[in-house]
Order: C-alpha cells, then sequence, then structure tokens
C-alpha cells in the first residue's frame, strides 16, 4: 500500500520525468480519503452553476489531498489543445488563458494517450507550460477527464515540495476528475445552447424589420416567437411596392439555429430584392427558388408571398410549400384553398402558381408559420382549424395576433418558432384631416391616400388621376412656400360625396407669384383638372381650395 | 422603394430612357441629370420613353423642358414616347403647355424620327 504502479503497457510518448499510472482503486483503510470520496459525491453539488461547481471542486481536492495546485484544463476539440478553466493555487493559467497543444508536455501527453501520469521533479521533466514551473511546483499528478469515452480535459494536482503522490492520492483524484467531468459537460453544452440560442435569437431579430411601415388603406401587425430551445428560420416581412401596394411575405428555413437563420436573411434579403423589381408574387417565388439552388449547400424552405392592391381590394399569392393563408371577414374566418408549389430549394425551376382572392374592406389577410399550428398527434388541419377559431371575430390586425398567440402558444412555450404577419384592409375616413411634413417625399403619400379615398368617394380611373395630379400640385407649392428653418408642415383637409368633393391644401407660408413656367404650369393643372380653384391669402398662410364634380358632367 | 427607375440602353445613333414609376419634385430633377449624364456625344439624340410612367406632374414637365433645352445645346434632339391615355398623356393635356419635344405613340417610331432626322443633317 502507498507505492504507485507503473502501468504495465508500453506507452512510447511519455516525455522525460514522467511516469504513467494504472488506474488506482480506493484504498479503503485510509478514512481520510474516504470521507473525500463522499465530498465528491455531495448532491449539493450538482446544482451549482459550472463556474461553482468547478470552484468546490477545486477547493475540496485541494484540501482531501493537501495539495498546493489544483488545474482543470478543457479540451478545444477544433484547435486540438488544452485550454486552463479553473485552478487553485495558479490562477494564472486561467488568467493568461493557458492552451496546451494535445500530445505535448504534462496534460497535453495525459490527454492524447488519456492515462494518469506522475512527475516526480518537475525539474528534470518535459513540461510545456512554463507557469508550472515558475510557480515552483515540484511534483504533478494528472488525470483524464473522461465523458462517455469522449475525451473533454484534464484534472492535475501538484506540489510544491517534492511529493510522491501514493495510490489514494490518485484515487481520490480519479473520483474528483469522475465527478467534474459529466458535470462540467452537461453545464458547457447547456452554456454553448444557451450561447447559439441568444446568438440566433438576435440575429433572427435584427433580420426581422424594425417596423411595419404606414399604408394607406392598410393596418399591420406581425410577431415573431421563438422556440424554448432553439430558435429556427422563420420570417416575416412587408415590402411597400409601387402604386400603394404592399407585399406581404411569411416564410420558415427548414432547420435550427445560427445556420437556419442566417440562411432566413438571406432569403428575406433575396425574395424583398425581387419583389421591388415589380415581379409578381408566383414569379418572384420561381427566382426565390433559383437562388437557393445556387447557394450549393443544402438548404430548404417554405414561403408565401402576398401583394395586396388597396385600391382594387385584391391579394394576388403564391406559396411554396407553405401553409393556407386564413382571412378573417365579418362574414367567416377561412382557409384559402390555393395549391402551394413545393417548398424552395425541393426541386429545380418548379414553377409557382399566382392565385387571387379579394379582400374585402376590414377583411384581415392571416399569414403564419407552421410552429403555430403544429401539434405532436394532431392532424394538422385541426391545428388550422383551431387557428381559424382562434382568430374568429378580431376586428384588426393586431387583435388577430394576439388571439392567435393567446390561444394556440402552450404556457410551456413552443416546440418551434412561430412568425405571424397580418394585414387588414382598412378603409379610408370619409373626411381626410391630415397634417404633413412639408417635405417632397410626402406627395407621393399624399397621392396614395387620396387615390384611395376618391375611389371610394366613387371616382372613376380617369376623375381619380386628375383629381390626385391637381392635389398634388398643390401641395408641392405649399411645400415649396414652407421653405424656412426648421421642420414645416402643411395641411391637407378632402370631404364631400354624392359625386361633389372639395380638397383644401393649406400652408403657413407667404403665397408668392409664380416663378418662371414651372408653378405657373403646376396652377395651370390645378385649374385644368378641377371645375372650382380658390387661392385666399391668409394672414397665416395661403389656403387652396379646388372644387370637382365626381363623374365631371 | 425608389418611387421611379430610369433603364438606359445605347440604340444605334440613340440613347434609350425607360423611366417607370413616379415622377415629382421629389426624383425629377435627379431623373433629368440620370439621363442627360448618360447621354454621349456622338448620340444623335434622346429617346424619353414615359410608356410606363404612372404619374407626371409639372415638375416632370419643366425637367423634360429642361433636357430638351441641354440637348439642344449640344446639338442632338430628344424624342418622347407617350400613348394616348396614358398618365403622362393627361398630364401633358391638363398643363396645356408647349410639347417638350417631339411626341410619339411608340419606341419603334422614335427610333425612326431620330433616324430621319439624322439623315436630314447629314
Amino acid at each position: 500500500v502507498g507505492e504507485l504502479r507503473a502501468t504495465q503497457t508500453d506507452i512510447p510518448k511519455l516525455g522525460s520525468g514522467q511516469v504513467a499510472l494504472e488506474p488506482a482503486d480506493l484504498i479503503v483503510e485510509a478514512p481520510d480519503q474516504v470521507r473525500a470520496s463522499y465530498r465528491f459525491s455531495d448532491p449539493a453539488l450538482s446544482e451549482l452553476p459550472l463556474d461553482q461547481l468547478l470552484d468546490e471542486l477545486l477547493n475540496r481536492t485541494q484540501e482531501a489531498l493537501e495539495v498546493d495546485t489544483v488545474a482543470i484544463l478543457l479540451l478545444d476539440a477544433e484547435a486540438q489543445q488544452l485550454v486552463a478553466r479553473a485552478a487553485k493555487g495558479i490562477e494564472e493559467e486561467v488568467e493568461r488563458g493557458v492552451r496546451v497543444p494535445l500530445g505535448r508536455g504534462f496534460a497535453g501527453r495525459i490527454a492524447a494517450e488519456r492515462i494518469a501520469i506522475f512527475i516526480a521533479d518537475v525539474d528534470h521533466a518535459d513540461i510545456h507550460n512554463p507557469i508550472l514551473r515558475e510557480k515552483g511546483i515540484r511534483s504533478l499528478l494528472g488525470v483524464p477527464l473522461v465523458v462517455e469515452g469522449q475525451l473533454i480535459g484534464v484534472m492535475h494536482i501538484g506540489s510544491l515540495k517534492p511529493r510522491d503522490f501514493g495510490p489514494n492520492d490518485l484515487a481520490v483524484l480519479q473520483l474528483a476528475a469522475a465527478r467534474a467531468a459529466p458535470a462540467i459537460e452537461r453545464a458547457t453544452l447547456a452554456a454553448r445552447l444557451e450561447h447559439e440560442h441568444n446568438v440566433s435569437i438576435t440575429l433572427q431579430r435584427s433580420l426581422l424589420p424594425k417596423q411595419l411601415g404606414d399604408f394607406v388603406g392598410v393596418s399591420l401587425a406581425s410577431r415573431y416567437l421563438p422556440a424554448r430551445e432553439e430558435v429556427g428560420g422563420d420570417w416575416y416581412d412587408v415590402i411597400e411596392l409601387p402604386r400603394g401596394r404592399v407585399g406581404l411575405v411569411i416564410g420558415d428555413v427548414v432547420g435550427h439555429g445560427v445556420p437556419a437563420a442566417s440562411l432566413m436573411g438571406r432569403l428575406r434579403t433575396a425574395l424583398h430584392s425581387y419583389a421591388i423589381e415589380g415581379y409578381g408574387p408566383g414569379r418572384t417565388l420561381e427566382l426565390v427558388d433559383r437562388f437557393v439552388q445556387s447557394l450549393n449547400e443544402p438548404a430548404m424552405a417554405t414561403a408565401a408571398y402576398a401583394v395586396f392592391d388597396p385600391f382594387m381590394s385584391t391579394v394576388q399569392y403564391a406559396a411554396a410549400g407553405h401553409l393556407p393563408p386564413v382571412v378573417i371577414s365579418s362574414t367567416g374566418t377561412r382557409a384559402i384553398d390555393v395549391t402551394p408549389a413545393p417548398p424552395l430549394g425541393a426541386f429545380p425551376y418548379g414553377r409557382c402558381p399566382e392565385h387571387e382572392f379579394s379582400l374585402e374592406s376590414e377583411d384581415i389577410l392571416f399569414l403564419y408559420t407552421d410552429g403555430l399550428v403544429e401539434r405532436r398527434g394532431i392532424p394538422l388541419s385541426d391545428g388550422i382549424d383551431a387557428l381559424a377559431d382562434a382568430v374568429r371575430g378580431a376586428r384588426s390586425a393586431e387583435e388577430a395576433c394576439q388571439a392567435a398567440v393567446a390561444d394556440l402558444v402552450p404556457i410551456e412555450g413552443l416546440r418551434d418558432d412561430v412568425a405571424i404577419v397580418a394585414l387588414q384592409n382598412t378603409p379610408v375616413p370619409t373626411e381626410l384631416h391630415l397634417r404633413l411634413p412639408a417635405e417632397p417625399k410626402t406627395l407621393a403619400q399624399v397621392r396614395r391616400v387620396l387615390r384611395r379615398w376618391l375611389v371610394e368617394r366613387g371616382g372613376e380611373e380617369a376623375d381619380v388621376a386628375e383629381v390626385t395630379i391637381a392635389v398634388s400640385e398643390a401641395c408641392a407649392n405649399a411645400i415649396e412656400h414652407a421653405y424656412s428653418p426648421g421642420p414645416a408642415s402643411f395641411e391637407l383637409h378632402a370631404w364631400g360625396d354624392d359625386g361633389d368633393i372639395t380638397v383644401a391644401v393649406r400652408d403657413a407660408g407667404q403665397w408668392r407669384a409664380p416663378r418662371g413656367q414651372h408653378r405657373g404650369r403646376g396652377l395651370s393643372i390645378i385649374a385644368a383638372a378641377m371645375d372650382d380653384v380658390q387661392v385666399d391669402r391668409l394672414a397665416t398662410g395661403t389656403e387652396v381650395v379646388m372644387r370637382r364634380r365626381l363623374p365631371r358632367p | 422603394m425608389s418611387l421611379a427607375d430610369v433603364q438606359i440602353s445605347h440604340e444605334p445613333g440613340a440613347l434609350v430612357a425607360r423611366l417607370t414609376g413616379e415622377v415629382d419634385m421629389s426624383n425629377a430633377e435627379e431623373l433629368g441629370a440620370t439621363v442627360i449624364g448618360a447621354t454621349p456625344n456622338d448620340a444623335g439624340g434622346v429617346v424619353l420613353d414615359l410608356t410606363g410612367v404612372d404619374y407626371l406632374d409639372s415638375a416632370g414637365i419643366y425637367v423634360i423642358h429642361g433636357m430638351r433645352a441641354s440637348l439642344q445645346a449640344r446639338g442632338q434632339a430628344l424624342v418622347l414616347v407617350i400613348p394616348p391615355d396614358s398618365p403622362v398623356y393627361d398630364a401633358l393635356r391638363l398643363s396645356g403647355a408647349e410639347r417638350p419635344g417631339e411626341v410619339v405613340e411608340e419606341l419603334e417610331a422614335a427610333l425612326a424620327a431620330l433616324e430621319a432626322k439624322a439623315s436630314e443633317d447629314a
């Protein structure tokens, strides 16, 4: 008892001064070590987070074996190095981030050969890490940390006085290592998952639209809910299209974590890019499919793209492998029966058919990903029915999102992530009262509101175009007048019905006589397009009041 | 989203600029400058295709007049493609002003008009 047995197997890779040891059994006659064995199986240890657990194990090892130093190094598998993770008596190891290549020096050889190694005299031994010598350590004993046959690191103890570590010392160290290894593995796995979870949630959040923007005749709402454990590649997007149309996108990349979130970002960008080029939903999805094919990596996603025209109250819709959209209306809530094309990336050069359906005033178009309706052991069609039940009666896009989340998201969290985007066809008020920033880019917005308002007042295409250009010219005048330091605004009022409408544009600037041909032409357009025009120069500003019959007699 | 887009192609003897979208005081000057800047000195003229323009107001008309003037100074002609009943056609009608250059209904006619002009000059 008390003598270490060198292992019988021949180990040629040992360095000078290193002795390989056979695993030791605990020697029952040594009561201190028996007590030590209890110290490492204390159930309270498993409650601790990784850093505290390691700290506690190092303390208890140091006390039990009466050693000067204890250290744990963990394997960085990618770099094939051991990295100092926790230490007592040689804290510098951790502070300086000591790295030992596998197979080198003391710890490196323990790891590479998965054996216990004893060094009686550090001065005459092969040591990689200079801190061991700097600290004046004379003798060392180290063991591998192994979990389910996988090496995860090395634990070693050291003495400042020359010391012959005995079999009991080895047995206790092995006990501490056996306790530490699975706990480290569990905790690092949890930390890695949490890190990845955080990274991908951040990524996901950064890739989703920050705000949904303002659109005429449209109100929007959306949700992104990460899964309980891992984010996926779900996304939504809202795209401003020419002539006041609004693009609505929903998509779901197959897979989880950072790779899925990253692919999602690329797909969202690709789809957005094709959409603003003016491609329709079917063609846009066909082009995104080509994009996915060109990535040369296994990638698959489902997506749907809807274009809503608030002037026609129609939706152009196409889907690639995606679940059917739900339309919430006062007369009933239904899933729209559309045949989706195969998922993006599934079959090269597939065709993606386009569908058209109408969205009446106040109807809500509700797009979602499968995480909202898929439940283990429940048919998908039942999930969609449950969604339809949940959102029935919603009076706004926001209300629909709230109802769906409240009814369908389980309390314990989601197994899959969920994206939702909803759009309501909102009526324009019968009277417009708008205060608008006096900036040139406001004009396009004014035209969008006005066109929709005129259509709802019964204006035919030609009337709408003529009144729109007249009002836009009046607003352009107001914007020109308002050139002054600081933010300026102007007002637009529009009222009337029964085919007789009046639009007033009022600014806070001084009326200026038309300068050159340019402004003069603007006024002549107003005069030609409207039945009656009055320009009132008030003390507080200028008001242009324009009247027009719809349709013109 | 940009309000309007301009696509430029170089045909024999002419630069063709196809404008799409809406043109107003927020973008008219920039669009005009883009077309003039892209016109090489040896081009016989410029065809400004307004077929795809959904909206054009006095600011746009003003800029087209300016384009005609700067092209004229370089001895280059401006031909406008404006189909009847298009939004641009209506805007010009409402403005009641002189047309800012020769107007044809189709691109082919514009190219033919420029070719005829080139042989006149030669």
